[in-house]
């Protein structure tokens, strides 16, 4: 077997280990060849060039991709070697090309679903036309929604957007006011740790790097000369995917493509997405968006269009992007991902009705999309139709969904469905197959469940147990004090409750507690200040 | 992720170890006997297996694979890339199979002869053409090229992107494709006699077949198939993918147009012949192989796509109907006609699981595993229910969810002893300061006992500047109750500045075996000889403090004899001393008949740790003598003009410190604005002049790092003003203790209302912190009526001048020199009251929780009760006051006549008073006074 053809088989069957290793040999072993190719016919010939001197001084990507050593070959006639090597250098040149595509692939997370905010970039976001946005117009102000139940059925995020019943990049980040705030408030509801500005983009960096070999990268960007290998059109795509995925070193990306799609004078519309990508990436949001309308009128593509959109969901243009996808619609009608697209907008502005109406379109093309059958079922959760919410649930478990979260969701269900028997039945599912981020959240809705049926005592140690494994969840320390309020613990009640709004001030049920706690202890001050801000959290 | 699986209807492992990808599976009627689709596969180990399957239906399911299945095994030595049924070979209509090894294309036929046993036909394959590769071969594709009827050419793709045709038997052209560097799947197109291939520059290019042949017609016949260079071959169309390909189709069904099908890596894609995009789909699963097929429906066409996700997808053109969950990954797929069954779904896996499918509706219900079933047995589990419902019930009132600040069980002692003698040689090093003498250093000895082993303790040394310790963290990874741990520290003062504490403090951190953190916390009393040194006493000095005793005076040179330095010979009531690094001298006078001792220095703060010091040993020596009633006790006027001075010098610093700050901001804010300008003027496509915006920075900027430096300087300014202060502040607490001959308590709390900690930070200082305790003290246990007791606390914001704070402390001094009491006393209401005050005073010390059910006065009034009786049995010790502040400023005349009644004790007080500056030249002269 060739060794090149084994590498394309690897790569074709996604073994992008053994496709890097068998290149990584083909790349050691030629230039040995080389080598002796070199010793021996040094004194026959000057005619065909090569400059080898540079062997040992330039990057050995730098020597495969010169032009002089495709021409030692490329040369009929002149050629000194046999013709079972006769392929040296090109397949050197492919197995490069392959091996930068496999270690792309490695860790390649598609663009589109990026989508984590740093504090940063929130606040350094000068993009954004109009401070006081108006009614559904905005993403970052709450706003009460249409056909959406209100804050106190269905809990909000720290930005006041309804929690989603899919976890995605983004739908649980917030966009805080203030930096302090930022530092202070946990980022996802998941890890619930204080961020530092690094927002997930960076998390594939960390990978990337990983994976490099011991004896230094793979290619050394600092080395490239750019606009050379921009000129080629078959390297260049490659090159800029290990640059912008792998290296993760957007300048250069964003050099190569300037450099590419000037030299395919402005033809390829890759180009041009690549370029608004990057622009993107450096947070230039309006070069993006001109790059990404440019390719657009050269081809219509899918994934431009969802690229352009997220441009303006981060403009904070929703209603500009629902309408772009709906154009993107006509192209592509049945487009799930530009569909989910519009569903999620909705969401994000608390517009239920429509949220849904797009998620049963989504179902209507894929009946298997998760994220709808989710997202559904939650809206009919909070909208008081447990048994509906059962229903997809329970397709959800068919379909081989198998989590925590799910055997919770259902075990909600159940029991505001009044099946009782189910529901301990899942929680106990939920809890063996729940990790350490998920089984504080299963044990708040136990202790939920228990408050329900009176169970005081069982109510207060599901609530204890939720903080053992999770020491931030407000909701937890909320009716931690709520219970010793009823105890007539005052003192207690108050630290929990203030514990529960240091740790999530969005959301008003500790103040509100916390108000009506003070009144009737007689602190009014108090318990007007804490009022105020309750009000403050429900728009 | 679907609710359905494909049923299988036979299936087969082919081989052990063998690896198969895409081009390894096909499927055709080979045997030309009418019969249905064999199933062809061959591996990369060089196996060739034809199956025909014939499963039956029994009771329980299929039969699945039986051994008869298998027409032919055959092991070929070269490795199998690809194998594809079609007319290859001329001048016969049966079909027959195309075997593309690395470096040799085979065609061969399947002879069947019927066999003697009941099994049927005896299968052979013969070898019928073969051509020899020049180049290791990547793939082929086969069809009528140039529109011939009824025959199949070949076409090979090499590794380095040539394509060779084979016409049949013979050799007709190698072509190079332009740019090729990787190949990609490639196809023809019947209809415009074309081939399709995606090259590694991730675009779709179409190449006329009539273009390539032609080009050939150039070159000589021996070279062709050993051509080095591609000719420039002319594209037909590009179509710009953005993706490398997996594969691509062509179908050309009855009643739809005919579409090019390409499987991306993300994406699927339809072109129609033109080249241009018909409809896309981008999917949210990594696909692994597809197959287009005829629809039922007219106009649209049916695609099967397997992904890397184990499932089947069925899409009507970029519909999703159906999704079936499949047993493995496969590399192909195909739809074959097998024993007059239609539609079957053949799969083919990497490691050589072969099956044959169908779409089946019964439902395969995703199981989940059951957790553990065990028989309940209640009363059992009632039983352990019940027992550790009690141990919770126990421990709950024991682990509360807010730590306990009890100080119980502490695993850990500390022991910090400080020796009498500093170092022999000094061990001072990178000292600041400028003094002929060395800078002594002592060595403190810093001692950890433990009861149990417990491991990573950290001690952190802190002390107050200007001292400083040669190392700030001691960690011992380890501490076994065998062996403490101990650690030697230096102390030494380090910079230029007032020393106001000599205390340090070396804190333990470790955990307890719990894995609670526990915090230990012990003081470190360094001597007054590490900041002073002694001198020759002076005679003349702005300020002087005097204070009483009640017994004979002692002899100075038994208080300090380790100070005495030149003045060892004297007399005894004279002695002077001098910070290290600092100018002024503090004298230390003691009267020989009288019962009182004077300190003098040019600064006011300075006295403060001399004085401090001269009472501490005062008060031992007399212990030491076993004079228990012993008393120090300052009649004179309070220095508050002196310390006001100090405050305010201090408060100066603050207001610089804030207009320098607010001049900062200003400065920075036009840098921004001007940076903003000429951002906007860079970015703007026309270039515009700048208008001097450059020259405006540059001036702004310098002008910013002039501030820093004016605000890093006066930083320097205000840190030492707040030491003075500070060493001020404490001057003045010991004084009006020793005044109002405070018990322990009310000091705590006068502590913390003038505190003589100084903080410095930007939103809040000293001035405002200590007005607000002041004020909070006035209106309620010092208050003087009821009507002044209100409580209304205003934000502390930097005070506009220090004359309000002055106010406050003079009438703090006036309410206490008339006999309040920090801590209160009388009926328990009031001492609720009160006692709520001095609690909040002192938050900080009173830590513990009080229990809700007792209210919360009674405690402190029973404290007081206790307070009062002792201060009635020391009443007696007490020098008697008249109650009266003395206007401040007062001449000491006021004094006499107050003192009256212990003019006699003390005959030579007033001269000491008033003539000191006279008679006092140097110590000796005094002690012949």
């Amino acid at each position: 077997m060739d060794p090149m053809f084994l590498a394309c088989s690897f790569f074709r069957r996604k073994k992008y280990q053994e496709c890097v290793d068998l290149c990584t040999q083909l790349l050691e072993k030629n230039p040995y060849d080389q080598a002796s190719w070199t010793l021996k016919t040094k004194a026959l010939t000057e005619q065909v060039y090569i400059d080898e001197v540079e062997v040992d001084e330039e990057g050995i990507a730098e020597i495969l991709m010169d032009d002089n050593a495709i021409a030692q070959v490329a040369r009929p006639g002149t050629s000194l070697k046999k013709p079972t090597t006769g392929q040296g250098a090109p397949s050197q040149a492919a197995s490069w090309t392959l091996k930068t595509k496999a270690l792309t692939e490695q860790v390649y997370i598609d663009e589109v679903e990026v989508d984590e905010e740093g504090i940063a970039e929130i606040l350094m976001d000068d993009n954004a036309i109009a401070q006081v946005a108006r009614p559904g117009t905005s993403l970052k102000k709450p706003t009460t929604g249409q056909g959406a139940p209100s804050q106190a059925v269905r809990p909000m995020s720290q930005s006041g957007r309804p929690l989603s019943g899919f976890v995605r990049p983004g739908t649980q980040s917030s966009r805080p006011g203030t930096m302090e705030q930022a530092i202070r408030t946990p980022r996802t509801a998941q890890t619930a740790r204080p961020v530092t500005s690094a927002s997930g983009r960076y998390v594939r960096l960390g990978t990337a790097s990983m994976l490099s070999v011991a004896d230094g990268p793979f290619i050394n960007l600092a080395r490239l000369n750019l606009p050379k290998y921009a000129a080629k059109p078959n390297l260049a795509k490659a090159l800029f995917e290990y640059i912008f995925h792998h290296e993760n070193d957007v300048r250069s990306a964003l050099e190569l493509a300037a450099n590419a799609t000037e030299a395919c004078q402005f033809k390829d519309w890759w180009w041009k997405v690549q370029l608004g990508k990057c622009y993107y990436r450096l947070g230039m949001y309006r070069d993006a968006e001109r790059q990404f309308k440019a390719a657009l009128t050269q081809q219509d593509m899918v994934d431009t269009v969802l690229y352009l959109c997220k441009v303006y969901v981060r403009l904070d243009q929703p209603l500009t992007a629902i309408d772009l996808y709906k154009k993107g619609l006509e192209k592509f009608p049945s487009e799930t991902t530009l569909l989910t697209g519009i569903a999620r907008i909705y969401e994000g502005m608390n517009d239920m009705t429509n949220a849904v109406k797009y998620y049963k379109d989504v179902l209507h093309e894929a009946n298997m999309n998760v994220e709808a059958i989710a997202c559904i079922a939650t809206n009919y959760f909070y909208t008081d139709q447990p048994e509906i919410a059962l229903k997809f649930y329970r397709r959800l478990l068919q379909m081989g969904v198998c989590n925590a979260e799910l055997f919770n969701n259902i075990a909600l269900c159940c029991f505001y469905a009044q099946q009782y028997d189910m529901t301990l039945t899942c929680f106990e599912r939920a809890l063996s197959l729940a990790d350490d981020d998920s089984i504080a959240d299963v044990w708040y809705n136990v202790g939920h469940v228990a408050l329900g049926i009176g169970d005081m005592n069982l109510a207060y140690q599901c609530f204890r147990l939720t903080l053992s494994t999770n020491n931030d969840h407000a909701e937890a320390y909320n009716n931690l004090g709520v219970l010793e309020m009823r105890k007539g613990h005052f003192e207690q009640a108050r630290a929990f409750f203030q514990a529960a709004f240091s740790l999530a001030p969005h959301m008003f049920e500790p103040h509100y507690n916390f108000a009506s706690m003070s009144e009737s202890i007689g602190d009014l001050q108090s318990s007007y200040n804490a009022a105020s801000r309750a009000q403050e959290g429900i728009p | 992720m679907s609710l359905f699986k494909a049923r299988e209807w036979w299936s087969t492992k082919a081989g052990v170890d063998e690896e198969f990808d895409t081009g390894c599976l096909c499927v055709g009627d080979i045997d030309n006997r009418g019969t249905g689709d064999k199933i062809i596969i061959g591996s990369y180990h060089g196996y060739l297996r034809i199956y025909e399957p014939h499963p039956t239906k029994t009771e329980d399911g299929w039969t699945g694979f039986q051994a008869q299945d298998v027409l032919c095994e055959m092991q070929l030595p070269l490795p199998i890339l690809q194998v594809e049924a079609g007319l290859f070979v001329s001048g016969s209509d049966s079909v027959h199979l195309a075997i593309l090894h690395p470096r040799k294309l085979s065609v061969y036929s399947l002879l069947a002869s019927s066999g003697a046993v009941s099994y049927g036909a005896h299968y052979q394959l013969k070898l019928v053409y073969e051509h020899n590769l020049q180049r290791t071969a990547f793939n082929f594709c086969y069809g009528p090229f140039g529109g011939v009827k009824g025959r199949d050419f070949l076409c090979v793709q090499s590794m380095d992107g040539t394509l060779t045709v084979f016409e049949q038997e013979s050799f007709s052209f190698t072509r190079f494709l332009p740019g090729a560097l990787l190949p990609g799947p490639v196809t023809y197109i019947a209809r415009t006699d074309s081939f399709v291939t995606v090259s590694s520059s991730r675009q779709v290019e179409c190449y006329k077949y009539q273009v390539l042949a032609v080009a050939s017609e150039t070159k000589t016949k021996e070279e062709s198939q050993n051509i080095k260079t591609g000719k420039r071959v002319a594209v037909d169309w590009t179509f710009g993918l953005g993706e490398e390909a997996i594969q691509i189709m062509m179908t050309t069904f009855p009643q739809t147009p005919p579409s090019i099908y390409i499987l991306g890596e993300r994406n699927i894609f339809v072109l129609t012949e033109g080249g241009k995009l018909r409809m896309m789909q981008k999917f949210e699963f990594s696909p692994s192989c597809f197959l287009p097929y005829t629809s039922v429906s007219e106009g649209s066409i049916n695609c099967l796509v397997a992904t890397h996700s184990s499932s089947l997808m069925v899409y009507s053109d970029m519909t999703l109907k159906w999704a079936a969950q499949l047993s493995n990954i496969p590399i192909q797929l195909k739809v074959a006609r097998i024993n007059n069954l239609d539609g079957v779904i053949v799969t083919l896996d990497e490691h050589g699981q072969l099956s044959c499918c169908y779409l089946g509706t019964d439902p395969a219900m995703f199981t989940v595993p059951s957790s553990e079933v065990r028989e309940i047995d209640y009363k059992k589990l009632d039983q352990e229910m019940k027992h550790l419902q009690e141990i919770i019930k126990k421990d709950a009132n024991k682990y509360s969810v807010m730590p306990s600040l009890s100080k119980s069980d502490d695993d850990i002692s500390i022991h910090v002893s400080v020796p009498f003698n500093l170092d022999e040689h000094s061990r001072a090093a990178e000292v600041e300061i400028e003094e002929e003498d060395p800078i002594p250093s002592i060595t403190v000895k810093i001692q950890l006992k433990c009861k149990i082993h417990v491991n990573n303790v950290r001690v952190n040394i802190n002390v107050e500047l200007p001292l400083v310790a040669s190392t700030n963290t001691i960690k011992f990874s380890s501490l076994e109750p065998g062996h403490p741990g101990e650690a030697m520290v230096v102390f030494y003062m380090k910079h230029t500045m007032l020393p106001t504490d000599l205390k340090g403090w070396a804190t333990v951190v470790y955990e307890n075996t719990t894995g609670a953190p526990r915090v230990l916390q012990a003081d470190i009393r360094l001597p007054i000889r590490l900041v002073v040194k002694p001198c020759f006493p002076v005679k003349n000095a702005n300020f002087r403090i005097t204070i009483d005793t009640n017994k004979p005076p002692v002899n100075l040179n038994d208080l300090f004899p380790d100070l005495l330095g030149e003045n060892a010979g004297g007399a005894g009531n004279a002695l002077g001393f001098r910070y290290y690094g600092l100018a002024p001298v503090i004298t230390v006078l003691a009267s020989k008949t009288s019962q009182r001792y004077r300190l003098q220095s040019d600064e006011f703060e300075f006295m403060w740790l001399v004085l401090n010091e001269l009472v501490t040993r005062l008060s031992s020596y007399f212990a030491s003598h076993k004079q228990v009633d012993f008393k120090v006790s300052y009649t004179g006027d309070l220095p508050l003009q002196e310390y006001f001075v100090i405050i305010e010098r201090h408060f100066e610093c603050r207001l610089t410190d804030d207009n320098l700050y607010k001049l900062l901001a200003d400065r920075a804010a036009q840098f921004r604005a001007i940076q903003r300008r000429l951002l906007t003027r860079f970015k703007d496509k026309t270039p515009a002049p700048l208008i001097n915006l450059d020259t405006l920075i540059d001036g702004t900027y310098r002008q910013l790092i002039a501030m820093g430096d004016a605000v890093e300087q006066n930083t320097q300014v205000k840190h030492q003003m707040a030491v003075r202060l500070s060493a001020a502040t404490r001057l003045l607490n010991l004084l009006i203790r020793l005044w109002q001959d405070m018990s322990e308590e009310e000091a705590a709390v006068l502590e913390a209302t003038l505190t003589p900690d100084i903080t410095e930070s930007i939103s809040k200082g000293w001035e405002e912190t200590v007005d607000a305790s002041i004020t909070h003290l006035l209106r309620t246990s010092l208050s003087k009526s009821a009507k002044d007791q209100t409580v209304n606390p205003s934000p502390l914001t930097l005070l506009k001048d220090t004359s309000k704070l002055k106010k406050h402390i003079t009438l703090l001094c006036d309410r206490l020199g008339r006999g309040a009491h920090l801590v209160p006393e009388g009926s328990a209401g009031e001492a609720a009251r009160h006692g709520e005050t001095a609690r909040k005073a002192k938050s900080a010390i009173d830590s513990t929780h009080t229990d809700l059910g007792v209210p919360l006065g009674s405690k402190f009034g029973e404290k007081k009760n206790r307070h009062r009786h002792e201060g009635g049995d020391l009443g007696a010790l007490r020098v008697p006051t008249d109650n009266k502040l003395p206007p401040l400023g007062g001449s000491t005349g006021d004094m006499e006549i107050r003192k009256h009644h212990t003019r006699k004790d003390i005959p030579d007080l007033d001269e000491l008073g008033t003539d000191s500056q006279r008679h006092l030249v140097n110590g000796s002269e005094l002690a012949g006074m």
